[in-house]
């Protein structure tokens, strides 16, 4: 792989990410956290909008990821999960419960049911920021047609056969774009390597 | 235990991780997760991609208010750390046994050797999830699959075409297989089974079990 270290992206004011979220933790510093909503906020719309959100919808549940991202603060460990996997995490539970909602309201509260990790569960051996700074700039690299189907895959709420009609393609081509998506950003993830 | 040796496939992996699952299945993976390291590190590898896609997306403009009402609606609460709004059970499916060891669970008999239990997994998207107790030498009748299933060995061990199978391993199959396992060994073999359509039984015993099954 060529390029040497690459540095965790900071935000609009030079503050990465995880210490916004360290500043929020520690003392619900609430300009700390308008500079977290002002990158993370308009972001989870825009992949809820890609999946088939209507505006409305999207910055709704963009907020109430928010909301969580605030309340939660305490709980995210920078040594664990860089800040943009922990809020997808946020994300992606927010979304679930909103299908939950939505296609049960008299759902027992007692009944049983899985909640998703939101920490990773295994010991992370390589270095996290540098391993999701990879991640981010193998993203960024991926042909547009693979970005969209991967963007697809994790944000949109709808099975990848519904997903391939939207787009006017066939299923295969869909499933394979992502597949190549995947294993291209798997490969700076090798973690054996160096 | 020693490391599982059969993992789920890497598309249902990649479903896990992106929230795409049905409940029962998404339990079964969860339950994987907890005893298999190497696909633990696969679905956090996974969750990084999420994250890695989050922050190249294309931002959308929030509405004028929105950062006003995000602050007024936390309250300015923040949880203490280690709190969740949910507690947490130890395991994925300690939810759905209610704190019962798999021993105390109201088995029921299904066929000479074959017991069940079943639970109705209806969280964000339905599945059935159900324990299947078979005595060595016991299998479960031929079937097919219409939708996808997974099995996560619990407990003592089977065989079918595919090979031996142990605690932690996973058969996750499409409904391109028919299988037949059998139990082996000193020790009635439990399997964790979730399915996203019934069972098709294909022998004719299989057929008259079939609403003994409760599927
Ligand atoms: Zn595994």
């Amino acid at each position: 792989m060529a390029g040497g270290e690459k540095k965790a992206k900071a935000g609009e004011n030079g503050r990465a990410m995880e210490d916004l979220l360290a500043a929020v933790a520690e003392t619900g510093d609430r300009r700390a956290f308008a500079e977290l909503f002002a990158y993370f906020a308009p972001r989870v719309k825009g992949v809820l909008m890609k999946g088939g959100a209507s505006d409305t919808d999207a910055d709704d549940l963009a907020q109430e990821v928010m909301v969580k991202v605030f309340k939660k603060a305490k709980l995210y460990d920078v040594s664990k999960a860089s800040a943009a996997t922990w809020i997808f995490a946020i994300a992606r539970n927010a979304r679930i419960d909103a299908i939950r909602r939505a296609a049960k309201p008299d759902l027992d509260p007692d009944e049983p049911m899985l909640v998703p990790e939101e920490a990773p569960r295994a010991d992370v051996v390589c270095e996290l920021k540098q391993r999701d700074a990879r991640i981010r700039e193998a993203v960024t690299r991926l042909p547009a047609e693979q970005r969209e189907a991967m963007m697809l895959h994790f944000y949109a709420d709808e099975p990848h056969s519904a997903i391939a009609e939207r787009l006017g393609l066939p299923l295969g081509t869909v499933k394979s774009r992502l597949r190549l998506a995947i294993e291209k950003v798997r490969k700076e993830l090798d973690f054996d390597d160096e | 235990m020693s490391n599982p040796q059969h993992h789920p496939r890497y598309e249902t992996l990649a479903d896990f991780a992106a929230g795409r699952l049905d409940e029962a299945r998404a339990v079964v993976i969860a339950a994987h997760a907890e005893v298999c390291e190497q696909c633990a590190r696969d679905i956090d590898a996974l969750e990084a991609i999420g994250g890695g896609v989050l922050a190249n997306a294309e931002p959308a403009a929030m509405s004028a208010d929105a950062l006003e009402k995000t602050l007024a609606m936390t309250g300015a609460q923040i949880m203490p750390a280690q709190a969740d709004e949910r507690p947490r059970p130890a395991s994925a499916l300690d939810a759905y046994l209610g704190g019962r060891s798999i021993d105390a669970l109201n088995w029921k008999w299904v066929a000479p050797g074959v017991h069940q239990h079943v639970m109705k997994a209806q969280g964000y998207r339905d599945g059935v999830l159900r324990l299947v107790k078979f005595a060595p030498g016991k299998g479960v009748p031929v079937h097919t699959h219409k939708g996808e299933e997974l099995t996560l060995l619990m407990r003592g061990a089977y065989r079918d075409a595919l090979g031996e199978w142990r605690a932690g391993d996973i058969a996750d199959l499409d409904h391109e297989h028919t299988h037949e396992p059998i139990a082996f060994g000193d020790e009635p073999c439990v399997c964790l089974i979730a399915t996203s359509a019934p069972l098709e039984f294909k022998t004719v015993l299989g057929k008259v079990l079939q609403p003994f099954v409760e599927l």
